[in-house]
């Protein structure tokens, strides 16, 4: 197996903005990103087919639109900002298609954890992910970066447009409510 | 201090309990990369950041300063050994035993020395006279 080349983003950055090395780029952007993006995208679409529709989207739209990064952003952040944004466009459609309210988070994302041939989480996994899915959408984003990608606040802050201070607090919120729930079920 | 969430973590770990197929990641890549269309790109000039444009003067400030305090430091725990080469020299010229040998080193002659040494022993013979 050859050995992986390494990802340096600072020369990728300039290579998708030469038109010869761009689509090279483009793939080890991919390479790179692909797996992060879609455990982000999964945790928040739930079932695996429509992360995997989502991710496609993401850096579908990415490629189209390379032209307007300018590398004022990270690469990550700017990859991060359309993967959430795919997701939530996807859970509202998704929902309406369904004829659910959009406010109706909990019971269509369990619905689809229950139904997803591709989780086989044991029964406390299973509650932990209900636990989440109960929480209002921007808690449960805030939770999934901060627990399982361990995001820095900064960074975070950079992706969705919300100060430190209100996502610390987000974060704190969507701890206790999960544990309030847990500790309703056990 | 204790993270808000070790409850959780102890209790319930980072694995979610969702997989994905075998070799799903290889797979997508490779697809990812050739449904990718023709797009046209705008070759542009990625501008450095101010940080890049300064970094090197900032990295070379930085050395000269470290070789800076680390003469500093040298100096200050060796006092006597502190001088420079030009105050040693001034030291030395200042003496002027020191000065009159340094002149005359490079111009004495063999004769002037077997006179100075006679000179000497002379000075030394009326010393003996004088205190027998």
């Amino acid at each position: 197996m050859a050995a992986r080349e390494k990802y340096d983003e600072a020369q990728v950055v300039e290579q998708l903005h030469d038109p010869k090395m761009c689509r090279s780029a483009f793939g080890k952007v991919i390479e790179h990103y692909s797996s992060q993006l879609y455990w982000q995208i999964r945790r928040m679409v739930i079932d695996h087919d429509d992360a995997n529709d989502v991710l496609q989207n993401t850096f579908m739209k990415a490629w189209t639109n390379i032209d307007n990064f300018r590398g004022d952003a990270k690469l990550s952040t700017w990859l991060y900002k359309i993967a959430i944004n795919e997701s939530i466009t996807f859970v509202n459609k998704k929902k309406v298609m369904n004829q659910l309210s959009i406010d109706d988070d909990e019971s269509f994302l369990v619905n689809q954890l229950e139904s997803d041939e591709w989780f086989d989480g044991d029964e406390a996994q299973l509650n932990l992910q209900k636990a989440i899915a109960s929480l209002p959408e921007k808690q449960r984003l805030v939770f999934n970066l901060r627990y399982y990608d361990e995001m820095k606040y900064d960074e975070m802050s950079e992706i969705l447009g919300t100060s430190e201070g209100a996502l610390k607090a987000s974060y704190h919120h969507a701890v206790k409510k999960i544990e309030q729930f847990l500790g309703e079920t056990e | 201090m204790k993270r808000e969430d070790s409850t959780l973590l102890t209790k319930y770990g980072k694995d979610s309990g969702f997989k994905v197929p075998e070799n799903y990641f290889e797979d997508f890549n490779k697809r990812m990369t050739e449904m990718l269309p023709e797009v046209e790109i705008t070759p542009v000039d990625v501008k450095p950041t101010m940080w890049q444009r300064v970094r090197p003067l900032v990295y070379l400030a930085a050395m000269f300063a470290g070789v800076w305090c680390m003469m500093s430091v040298f100096n200050h725990f060796n006092g006597t050994q502190t001088d420079s080469v030009g105050a040693v020299a001034e030291k030395l010229i200042d003496d002027k035993s020191n000065v009159d040998e340094f002149l005359m080193s490079g111009s004495v002659s063999d004769y002037d020395l077997i006179n100075y040494d006679d000179s000497v022993m002379l000075s030394n013979e009326e010393d003996l006279s004088e205190n027998p």
